[in-house]
Formats: C-alpha cells, structure tokens, sequence
C-alpha cells in the first residue's frame, strides 16, 4: 500500500525546483503525468552527466552495470543522468500544449487529475484559457499549483528565478562564507531548486490532505523566494528586533557558543574535518584525543568563553594538529571519544565509503527503459508500514520521452487507435 | 479561515532537530503541542537573545522556530508524567519526536506500545543518523552534518589556478541541516496522514538527518554515479566538474550582485542590449560577436564575464536589476535577509507578519507564509510559546484534571 494511491497529478514542470516537487509525491504513491514536448524539452535531457554508452563503459572501471542500450548517441535525451534522478517514478507522454487540439486534451487529463502543477512563466496558462477558474470548470475541486519564480501575486511577476537567484534575494547566499570583507561563498548548488521542490510538494500535500478532509480543491501560488526567506532563520528576526544587520561568519558557530567549530585541513588533496566542541565535556574529550599538548592548558583555552575571544589562534593550533592527520581516521577517534566530528564528504565518500548511508540504502537501483538500471537517491523518510519509495507507483527511474503516451492516451483517457493516430499526424502528441 | 492541516493533533518532543518541522506543521494549520521540560525547553538557551539578555524566554531561536504552537511543561521522566504523556499521544494524530536517541523506549514507549495506545497515531522519528546503523551513536551538530552530508563540499569560494584550495568548504549559516530534514519529515508526515485517509491506519517515519542531508545536493551525486568525476566548488556557483566563469560581482556599493546565464534563445542578445542601454555593453557590440562561432570557448566566456563585472561596478546593489528581470535577464541583488521587508513584493504578498508579544507590550515583524494560499490561512501567530503556558488550557480542559489534581502535579515537580 502507497499512502497516495489514487492520487493523479498532472505534471507541466521542469528543471528542478518545478519536477523536485511530483517526484516526492510520487515516492509516497501518487501517479504522475508528466506532461513534455519534444521542441521544448527539460533542459535537464541535455544535461550532463550522461549514461556512458556500451563501449565507453567498457573503459571505464567500477561503473554500473548496464541492460537495454538500444540508441545510438549518448546525447540521446533518455541519457541524462540528473533528469534520470529527478524524474524518477513518474510516468511521462508526450503533448503539445502549444496546438489548441493539445490543449482540449489536456483538458481531459485534468478531468481525471486531482492537482495540476505547473512552472510556465506566470501567464501562460491563463493564455491557453486554462486558468485556474476554467480547470474548475473542468474539475471543481482540482488543486492547482502555480510556481511562476516569484510569485503569481505582486510586481515581479514576471521576473525570473533559478535556484541561485532565490539565494541571491532572499538573503541565504549573503548568509553563506567567510566573514566581510571576503565575498559571499553563496551555495554550490541550487538549494533553492531542492527547497522549492520540497515547498511546491508539502504544499500539495497539504492541498490534498485538506480536500480529502473537506471535498474542496483550491489555488495556490508557490513563490520560489519565500521560502527562503523563510530559511533564513534567526538572522532575520536579529536584524528586526534587536536591529543588528546580519553578518557572515564562516564556519563559525554565530549564536551558540562553539570552539573551535570549523572545517580544518587534513592529509590528502582537499581533505577537511568539521569538528564541533560545543561544551567541556567535549572540550576535555577532543584534548585527549590531541594527546593532551601543553598549549591546551593555557588560560587562553581552558573556558569556552575564553576559547571563543581567542578562537584565531585556536583555529590555527587545531590546525596544526589535524593537517598531518588521516580525515577518516580522525573522525573515528574523535567519534569515539564522544566528540561531534565527520569529514567533509564528497559525492564518492557518500556513494562509495560512508557505511551509514549504505546501511539507510540511501541509494536504490531502478530501471529506465533506454539506460537501464541506476542507482537513484531513495527519499529519507522510512515507513514502517506503506511502501514508499522513489521508484513509486511506475517502479522505474524516469521515463523515456512519451513512454507512457500509449497508457494515458490509451487506456486513461481511452481514445482510439484512430484517434491517437490523428493526432501524431497533426503534431498533437 | 482554517489552515490546510485544520484538525491535526501533534504532540511534539523536540529540540533543534525537529522544531522547524513543528514550526511548519502550525503554519500548515495543525495544533502543535510543545512539550517541554520543567525549566523549559533545552532550545530555549539558543540565541540570539531579545535585548542580548540570555533568558529562556527571550530565545530569538525559540521564538522563530516555535512560532504559532502552544507549550505545556512536563516532566516525562517521571511515572507520573510518562502516565500524562500516554494519554495526550492517545489523543494526538502525529508525535514529533526529536528527543535523544532511545528517549521514549527508555519509557517503555516503543513503537508496539505507542500503536496499543493509539492505532491510528503518526509516530515521527527525527534522528542523526537513524535509528540502527554503525553511525548510530555518533555525535552531530548543524556543522557536522552538513560536512558528512555533501553540501559543505560543493559550497565555498574558487580554487587557485592549479586546482587547488587555500579556503575551506563552507557550511552555510544556519540551521540548514534542521532546515532540510523539517522539510522532508513534514512531507512524509502529511504523506502518511493522506495515507490515513483510505486506510485508517497509524505509520512510524523515521527520518535520519545524515540522509535527508545527503539527497539534497545536486549535480555531484550523478556526475559520480554515472562518470566517476568529481566537481569542483566556486564562488557563488554550481560545484561541478570544471571550474566556469564567474557570475557573482561587486557593485559600487560595495555589495554583490548575480547575473545567471539565460538559457533560453535570444537570452545573450538580450542581456547584450540591456548592458548597451547601461552604456556598459564594451566592446560586446562589435559585429565580430555577432557570429555565434566568435562567442565559444573559454576566453570569451571570460571576457562577457568581465564586462558584466564592470556593468555591476557601475551601479548600486538595488539600482538596476529589476530592470534587467522586466527584459526576462537572470539578475538579482545578494541581499541580507532583513532587506526583504521593505521590497513592494513582499509587501504586497503580506510575506511578513506583524506579530504581539504582549508579555512585552511589543510588536515585532516575522516571516510569515511560505507560499500564498487563498482558501486556507497559513497561521500567522500566535508567538512562541511562554514556559508552561497552555499548562491549565491542556491539563484542565483537555485531558479534565481537578484544579486539585493540577496543583498537586506542580507541587510534586511533574508539570
């Protein structure tokens, strides 16, 4: 049993803050359509890293194994690794929402959709007379999420937001780095794009928790901005209560009282520690494992308090201690010791290394039908009774382009083979 | 109006793990219910305090991250309180708990038993590192898992010209960890209460923050499943396998600005355009460019970086980046936090919420809703909870106890 079967959402996303979103209800079981057009595809289809092709793989040791190859070019746009990922467990077919006979059937899949999610700028679909006052006549209590960048409502409409330009305004790229006057550091991927994935998706959930409880659909506009602002935490209650403006501080802990706490080098190319004493106990702890050296004796260190006014030189003591040392190894004894201490990962420490990942099986093989099977990150959350996970209802990694056409065209909306046949011709799906 | 979440009953046990969860499912419209310890909640020590005075109840951390629940006090560790504890989880849909590892079976309530005692309950489980696992008992903050997670690898400022780094991966301030794994519980949490809906049936979700944190990072996971590459991090842009021009400038101001490449057709012509009217298009306008084949390759890509480097110099932080956003253009300033509370978008989508805090007599400004919904309210207040101030509200009224009965429970130390 998945908690969202039944549940059908028609899906006109794309990148990731807009198809983030389906596939997290689509590891909890709902079905998914996601809607695309061969001439304006995801630009994730041609993003790489793509699946290597049979005799590249051959070259390559420790990759996966793969099934199925049956295209020619690795720009295939079934081979993104990334879209593979984000699409995970859904269903996708191929439609023409620009052609007005793409349109009447779009209608028909709203008519058997709960929710219609889409991330077109702001007045697309009120263009295409599929606002949400015409989707209701359609579906009266059809849920229907708009995630135009920075909101339906307000000037900016029409302005345009990426994962980064979230960051940027909402203030979480400011709150990132080391402190003035070095720059921002900002955040090295769209957290914005996951963050709005995650909003658009509990937004849904909740659109659909609330019909289910009351029989009522309803409109909702996601702006990809607020939440974070949301996110930004005590820093903006700070700057409005006590009016102090906020302020970088690098690895540094701002509001609890923490020292050291930072990232320092260890042996290896590009190799760093995150330790956090964050009291005594700790304190006395992370000095026995340094082999109780004499400067940590010192008055300068004995008190958090002190260690923080002195926090520079600690820095740089820690330093000299951690940067002949093994990262991994380090970690462990600190660990052990009862000190908060983990080694700044990279994507092979986590996938090929760390064993409490693999134990949580972070990452679950599914299949695609062209690339064949992948390892996908599962979703963090374990339940003990449903099944819930990303392969969801289709079990599958992301679709082919259209894979699922013959299926939606087919059996749910049960046009016939002449039927379908036309609208190829006209150019429709 | 109600909130989506209008009849939800959650009873939450949390500290910084799980208190932004909490924090969304009030906004979301549920009854949170704080249970904190006599004294108050360990969170409650966290600051930036109001005024800088360290007291539990002027805890700018707890005021944000327990906006709009109610709090009781309740030692749970006593047979007494773990007697009380029973019968509020009987009478709650989901039971956040993100209390130390093993809190609650230590009190004889595990999984089995809290099934017995409601069948129908949500039990979400916010851990570290799980609940099971050789990692099981390690010891975390925000820092650390944000380092074993991934996003610390991926964030931080450009390598030198060898490759190399003299500055550390960052953890971007703050909470994020907590940020992250709330969001994912919250999902999961309303999933399982959808699910409840067909089935009637009661589900435990455990959440380890090590993996919520490690799925929410981007392009290093499938450049290494599927190419074995590794990704560089740089400066205000996407970690990835080879370092790209820059995009984050300084403008005169002394602030930053970003300017994102435009994927779309025309999205090169049109910036070109708009730094021209700027009289700061350089030598871009030169017909040389107009040959796509003449804009490849690295060197250009630095060259049309630079120049919109000198375009940002040129103007102030707020000057003339909406006007590059009517044009369709990528840009926006790097604002602190707080300059959000003025701008007219926010303004107009109400973002931010005057909220009283009458043990005060003050009134201060919050973030409000994360997305503007119009037939349901997200809860706009009240402020966080006082140390045991539904106390009498929830031991008298909702679970019947005698005035009697409530006195008792305080003087023997169990509320």
């Amino acid at each position: 049993m998945r908690p969202l079967e039944g549940v059908r959402v028609a899906d006109l996303t794309w990148l990731l803050a807009g198809a983030g979103g389906p596939r997290l209800l689509a590891s909890l079981g709902a079905e998914i359509l996601r809607i695309e057009w061969r001439e304006r595809l995801d630009f994730l289809r041609y993003m790489p890293p793509f699946a290597p092709m049979q005799d590249e793989e051959t070259k390559k040791s420790g990759a996966m194994e793969l099934s199925s190859l049956n295209k020619d070019s690795v720009r295939s746009v079934n081979r993104g690794g990334y879209f593979n990922d984000i699409n995970a467990g859904k269903k996708g077919l191929s439609l023409n929402m620009g052609h007005p006979q793409g349109r009447e059937l779009f209608k028909r899949i709203v008519a058997v959709s709960d929710v219609v999610v889409e991330a077109f700028t702001a007045e697309t679909m009120r263009k295409w007379g599929l606002g949400y006052e015409q989707l209701k006549e359609i579906k009266p209590d059809i849920i229907y999420i708009q995630q135009p960048g920075w909101g339906y409502k307000g000037p900016y409409v029409k302005f345009a937001s990426y994962g980064p330009i979230a960051q940027a305004v909402s203030g979480l790229t400011e709150q990132s780095g080391l402190p003035s006057p070095r720059p921002p550091a900002g955040w090295g991927y769209s957290y914005m794009d996951w963050s709005g994935a995650y909003y658009c998706a509990l937004t849904m959930l909740c659109a659909i928790y609330y019909k289910k409880r009351t029989g009522k659909g309803q409109y909702i506009d996601c702006s990809q901005v607020e939440p974070g602002i949301y996110m930004t935490g005590t820093a903006l209650l700070d700057a409005l209560i006590n009016k102090r403006p906020s302020q970088r501080t690098g690895n540094r802990s701002p509001n609890t009282p923490a020292a050291p706490h930072g990232a320092y080098r260890c042996t290896g190319d590009d190799r760093w520690i995150a330790i956090a004493v964050t009291n005594e106990e700790e304190w006395r702890a992370f000095v026995q494992v340094m082999g109780q050296p004499d400067w940590a004796l010192d008055a300068r260190f004995t008190s958090l308090a002190a260690r923080i006014v002195n926090q520079d030189e600690l820095d740089q003591l820690v330093t000299e201690w951690t940067q002949n040392k093994d990262a991994f190894v380090l970690q462990d004894q600190l660990q052990q010791a009862g000190v908060p201490a983990g080694v700044c990962q990279t994507a092979q420490d986590r996938i090929e290394r760390d064993p409490q990942l693999k134990h949580l099986e972070w990452l679950i093989p599914l299949s695609h039908s062209e690339i064949g099977t992948w390892p996908v990150k599962d979703v963090p959350f374990h339940f003990a009774k449903a099944t819930v996970n990303q392969g969801g209802p289709t079990e599958r990694a992301a679709p082919c382009y259209g894979e699922d056409s013959d299926y939606v065209y087919g059996e749910l909306l049960q046009l016939s083979q002449e039927e379908r046949d036309e609208l190829v011709k006209e150019g429709v799906i | 109006m109600p909130g989506f979440l209008f009849d939800v009953k959650v009873l939450e046990l949390a500290d910084e793990k799980g208190e932004f969860c909490g924090k969304l499912l009030a906004g979301a419209g549920a009854d949170v219910l704080k249970i904190e310890p006599l004294g108050g909640n360990s969170t409650r020590s966290l600051g930036p305090f109001y005024q800088d005075k360290d007291n539990p109840e002027r805890s700018l951390y707890f005021w944000h991250y327990n906006f709009g629940k109610r709090g009781i006090t309740l030692d749970i560790h006593t047979p007494e309180g773990t007697q009380v504890l029973k019968k509020l989880i009987a009478e709650c849909d989901v039971l956040l708990d993100a209390l130390p590892l093993d809190t609650l079976e230590k009190l004889g309530l595990d999984w089995d038993t809290l099934q017995q005692l409601n069948p129908r309950l949500i039990y979400a489980c916010v851990t570290p590192f799980g609940r099971s696992g050789p990692w099981r008992d390690y010891k975390a903050n925000d820092l650390v898992h944000l380092a074993l997670g991934g996003p610390m690898m991926c964030c931080g400022y450009d390598p030198k010209e060898d490759g190399t780094y003299d500055t550390p991966p960052i953890a971007p301030q703050m909470w994020h960890a907590y940020h992250i794994t709330g969001n994912q519980t919250f999902i999961g949490i309303v999933g399982a209460l959808i699910g409840r809906e067909t089935h009637g049936n009661g589900e435990m979700i455990d959440v380890p923050i090590h993996q919520a944190v490690s799925v929410c990072t981007e392009v290093d996971v499938p450049n290494w499943i599927y190419n074995q590459t590794a990704c560089y991090r740089q400066t205000g842009r996407h970690a990835q396998p080879a370092v790209g021009p820059a995009v984050q400038f300084p403008t005169r101001d002394e602030r930053y600005s970003i300017i994102l490449p435009n994927p779309f057709p025309g999205g090169y012509e049109t910036l070109v355009e708009f730094l021209d009217t700027k009289e700061q298009a350089g030598d871009l306008k030169d017909a040389k460019y107009e040959e796509a084949t003449n804009r490849r390759g690295r060197v250009f890509a630095e060259h049309f970086s630079d120049v919109q480097a000198d375009c940002v110099a040129a103007f102030g932080m707020e000057e003339i980046w909406r006007d590059a956003q009517t044009l369709g253009i990528p840009w926006s300033p790097i604002r602190k936090p707080e300059e959000n509370v003025e701008d007219e978008q926010w303004q107009m989508r109400e973002t931010f919420n005057a909220v009283e805090h009458p043990e005060l007599g003050e009134t201060f400004s919050y973030i409000g809703a994360p997305m503007l919904a119009h037939e349901v309210e997200w809860r706009t207040g009240p402020r966080a909870p006082l140390i045991g101030e539904h106390n009498d509200e929830v031991y008298g009224g909702q679970l019947g106890l005698s005035e009697d009965e409530i006195a008792q429970l305080k003087e023997r130390k169990i509320i």
